[in-house]
C-alpha cells in the first residue's frame, strides 16, 4: 500500500523523511565521526575510540533490552534503578566470590522483571506506570541494601572492569556479543515475531493463540537482566558500589538510544544495529561538547535537538 | 468475529478472557500485603545471608576519639553579635534542656554521617537530651518534622536546611514559643538574631581558594589545569569554583584553567569526563575536583589511562577517609577538608547563648586540610 501511494504521488519530502529514519543515526554518527576528526586534537587514536567504546557499553547494554521491550509497544523505566540494584547486590555478596555474587544479582534482576512483566502481562497495568513502582522502588531497596558507596577491591571484577583481550576489552566485547545476540533472536527466531506481533497489536496476537503473557514476561525479564549486566560493568569498572547514583537517567538514555535508532515507540517493529549506533550517537555528541569543554547545559540541548529530528522523522513514517 | 471461522477459536477466546478477568480480581486483592511481605522478606534475607568483602576487617565506624572537633575561625572585628535580650528569649541551662536536631538528607553520604554523629556525640558528651528527625531530603518533611520537634517540647533547635527559602510556618511556630534555632552547613533566608540566632559553616569560597593554594604548590604554578565542577545551580558549586579562580588568577597567572566540565559530585561522571579529558588535553598537567568522589573517579580514570601516581596533580575538597587515603598513596596531592562535625560548635553557641552572652551572628569553621606531610597520620580523623 505504502509503494502505490509512493508511486502515485511522488512526494520528496516523504522519500526523505524515510531515508533518514533508517539511515539517519548513522548519517549523523558518520558526520560527527569526520567533525571530529578534522577539529579534534587527537581524536583518530586508537586510545580515544576505546575510552567512548568503554563508556557507551553499558548504555548499548541496556538499550539493547529496551528496545524489546518498546517492541512489545511498552517501556521499562525500572533499568536504571535494577542497575543500582545490582550494583549493590554485587557488593553485599562479593564476599562469596564474584560468580556467586553475579548469580545472586541474577536473581533480583529476574525477580525485578517478573514483577514488571506480571504487572504488565496479568494485571493489565500500563508499562510506564508499572515500571515506575519499580523505578522508584528498586532504587529504594537498593539503598536499603547497600545505603553509601563502598569500594571494592575483588581482582576478578577489576579485571572484568578494565581487562582486555587482544587490545578489546571485555566491556565491548560483552556488549558486542549481546548486541549480535538480541539481533539474532528478534531476527532468527519465533519468540522474535510473537515479540514483534504482540508489539503491532496485542489483541491481534492474543486472538491468534500466541503466548502473549509468557512472552511479555521473558521480555522484560530479559531487559532486566541486560540492565544488571549493565550495572555489573559499571560498577567493576568504578571499582566501587554506587547505589545512590548509578544507573541515575540511564532510562532516559536508553530510550533515546533506542527512538533514534529508528525503533518506533509505537512497537511492532525493532531496530538493532540503529539503537546501537543511537547510542553512539550520543556518546560521540557529548564527547564532543566535553573535549571542547562547552557548558554542560548544552549537551542536554544537542540531546534533545536529536531526539526532535528523530522524532520528526518517525512521524513521517507513520502518517504514509 | 471476520477473522475467525472456526468457532473453537471463540471458545477459546472467551475462554483466555475469563481467566484473565479472575487473575486481574485476585491480583488486586492480595497485591498490597503480598508486595509489602515480600519486600521485607527481601529486605530481610538479603542482608541476613549477604558477605561483602569488609566483614572481615569491620575498620569502617571512624572512632570517636579520632573526632578532631572544631575551631572556630576568629570573626572579623565589627562583626554581628546576637544576645538572648535582642533575640527575646530566656535564660536556661543547656544542660537540663531538649535539643532538637534536624537533619536534611538521608544519610546516606560521609559528610551527613559524620554530621549527624557529631551532633549526637556532643549531645551524649554533654549529658543533653536529644531528639532528631531526617527529612530524607524532602523539604515538606522537613517542616513538619521541625514543627514535631517542637511539638514534642525542644527548648532549643538545630537545623541542617535542606532548602534556604520557605522557612516561615516553622520561624513562626518557634518564635511564638521562643525557641532559639542554630543553623548549620546551610543558611536560612531570615533575618539573623530575630528569626534565627546563628549560622555556622564552612567558607566554601575559602576552600576554593585554599584548594588553588595547594594546586599552585603542586604545579609550580604553571601550566595546564582543569576543573570538575559539581552539580550545576549548586552555591557550593559556584563557591568553590570562584575562590578557585580568585587565587589563581592573583597568585599565579602562569596556570591556566583549560577545562570545566561537571561531574555531578558522583565518582562515575568524575571518572567518565576525565577519561574524555585526559584524551583530547594529554598534557594536562593538574585537575582540581570540586568533592572527593569526583576526585577519585579520576584517579580512576588516570589508573586506566596507565599513568602513574603524581602524574596529574589532583586536588580535591571534602576530606573523606578514601580521598586522604589516596593522598597516603600519592594519587591525590591534597585534600581541603569541609569540616562535618558541627557538634561541638553548636552546642558551645547554644550554650554561651542561653547563659545570657553574645555569640557571633555568622560563625565559620575551620577546616583542616591534608597533603603528603600530615595525610598519613593524620588518616584517622578523616571522616
Amino acid at each position: 500500500m505504502a509503494e502505490a501511494t509512493l508511486k502515485t504521488v511522488p512526494l520528496d519530502r516523504t522519500r526523505v523523511l524515510r531515508w533518514l529514519q533508517t539511515y539517519g543515526v548513522y548519517a549523523g554518527v558518520a558526520l560527527l565521526l569526520v567533525v571530529n576528526i578534522v577539529i579534534t586534537p587527537h581524536f583518530l587514536s586508537a586510545e580515544n575510540f576505546r575510552t567512548q567504546a568503554v563508556q557507551v557499553a553499558p548504555v548499548i547494554i541496556v538499550a539493547l533490552g529496551m528496545a524489546l521491550v518498546i517492541g512489545t509497544e511498552g517501556v521499562d523505566l525500572s533499568v536504571g534503578a535494577v542497575m543500582a540494584l545490582a550494583a549493590s547486590v554485587t557488593a553485599l555478596y562479593l564476599g562469596y566470590g564474584l560468580l556467586p555474587a553475579l548469580l545472586v544479582v541474577a536473581v533480583f534482576a529476574a525477580g525485578a522483571g517478573l514483577a514488571n512483566g506480571a504487572l504488565v502481562a496479568f494485571v493489565g497495568v500500563q508499562p510506564i506506570v508499572a515500571t515506575l513502582a519499580l523505578m522508584v522502588g528498586g532504587r529504594g531497596l537498593a539503598l536499603v541494601l547497600l545505603p553509601q558507596l563502598e569500594d571494592l577491591r575483588n581482582p576478578a571484577l577489576a579485571s572484568l572492569g578494565s581487562g582486555d583481550v587482544l587490545g578489546v576489552p571485555y566491556l565491548i566485547l560483552i556488549a558486542a556479543v549481546l548486541a549480535l545476540l538480541v539481533a539474532f533472536v528478534v531476527r532468527r527466531t519465533t519468540f522474535g515475531r510473537q515479540l514483534l506481533a504482540i508489539g503491532d497489536s496485542r489483541p491481534a496476537a492474543q486472538l491468534a493463540g500466541l503466548p502473549v503473557r509468557r512472552v511479555l514476561i521473558v521480555v522484560y525479564v530479559v531487559c532486566a537482566l541486560l540492565a544488571a549486566v549493565a550495572g555489573v560493568l559499571a560498577t567493576a569498572r568504578l571499582q566501587a558500589s554506587d547505589p545512590t547514583s548509578l544507573g541515575n537517567l540511564m532510562e532516559l538514555s536508553a530510550i533515546t538510544a533506542v527512538v533514534v535508532g529508528g525503533t518506533p515507540l509505537t512497537g511492532g517493529r525493532v531496530n538493532i544495529a540503529g539503537t546501537v549506533a543511537g547510542a553512539v550517537l550520543i556518546q560521540l555528541l557529548t564527547a564532543t561538547l566535553i573535549k571542547h569543554d562547552l557548558p554542560p547545559s548544552w549537551t542536554q540541548i544537542a540531546q534533545a535537538i536529536v531526539i526532535v529530528c528523530a522524532v520528526y522523522a518517525a512521524r513521517g513514517r507513520g502518517k504514509r | 468475529m471476520r477473522g475467525f471461522p472456526l468457532p473453537i477459536h471463540l471458545f477459546s477466546v472467551t475462554r483466555i478472557g475469563v481467566t484473565m478477568q479472575r487473575t486481574t480480581h485476585r491480583s488486586r486483592l492480595l497485591a498490597r500485603p503480598v508486595a509489602v511481605a515480600l519486600a521485607a522478606a527481601v529486605a530481610l534475607t538479603a542482608s541476613s545471608c549477604a558477605k561483602s568483602e569488609d566483614d572481615a576487617s569491620g575498620d569502617k565506624k571512624p572512632s570517636a576519639a579520632a573526632d578532631a572537633g572544631q575551631k572556630v575561625v576568629t570573626p572579623k572585628p565589627g562583626s554581628k553579635t546576637c544576645t538572648i535580650e535582642a533575640y527575646g528569649g530566656k535564660k536556661i541551662d543547656l544542660e537540663d534542656a531538649t535539643v532538637g536536631f534536624s537533619q536534611s538528607e538521608k544519610e546516606a553520604n560521609p559528610f551527613r554521617i559524620a554530621e549527624t554523629q557529631s551532633i549526637k556525640d556532643e549531645a551524649a558528651r554533654r549529658g543533653v537530651k536529644l531528639l532528631t528527625a531526617n527529612a530524607q531530603s524532602q523539604f515538606s518533611k522537613q517542616i513538619s518534622d521541625v514543627q514535631d520537634l517542637l511539638a514534642k517540647g525542644a527548648d532549643l533547635l538545630v537545623i541542617a536546611p535542606l532548602n534556604s527559602d520557605g522557612w516561615d510556618p516553622v520561624l513562626q511556630a518557634a518564635a511564638a514559643k521562643k525557641v532559639p534555632i542554630v543553623t548549620i552547613d546551610r543558611k536560612i533566608n531570615a533575618t539573623a538574631c530575630k528569626d534565627y540566632v546563628s549560622f555556622i559553616a564552612s567558607d566554601f569560597v575559602e576552600q576554593g581558594r585554599r584548594a588553588a593554594d595547594q594546586m599552585i604548590e603542586a604545579t609550580g604554578g604553571k601550566g595546564e589545569v582543569a576543573i570538575l565542577l559539581g552539580s550545576a545551580g549548586n552555591n557550593v558549586t559556584t563557591e568553590r569554583t570562584k575562590g578557585f579562580k580568585e587565587r589563581v588568577a592573583e597568585k599565579a597567572p602562569g596556570l591556566k584553567v583549560v577545562f570545566e566540565q561537571t561531574g555531578d559530585f558522583t565518582r562515575e561522571k568524575g571518572q567518565q569526563v576525565t577519561e574524555q579529558l585526559i584524551q583530547s588535553k594529554p598534557g594536562i598537567k593538574g585537575i582540581y575536583a570540586e568533592n572527593d568522589e569526583m576526585g577519585l573517579g579520576a584517579v580512576a580514570a588516570l589508573k586506566g589511562a596507565g599513568k602513574k601516581a603524581g602524574d596529574v596533580k589532583i586536588v580535591t575538597v571534602d576530606g573523606t577517609r578514601n580521598a586522604v587515603q589516596g593522598v597516603v598513596d600519592g594519587w591525590i596531592s591534597g585534600v581541603i577538608e569541609s569540616n562535618p562535625r558541627f557538634g561541638p560548635l553548636a552546642f558551645q553557641t547554644l550554650d554561651t547563648f542561653t547563659q545570657g552572652k553574645e555569640v557571633p551572628q555568622d560563625i565559620v569553621i575551620q577546616d583542616s586540610a591534608y597533603d603528603a606531610d600530615n595525610a598519613e597520620q593524620d588518616l584517622g580523623k578523616a571522616y
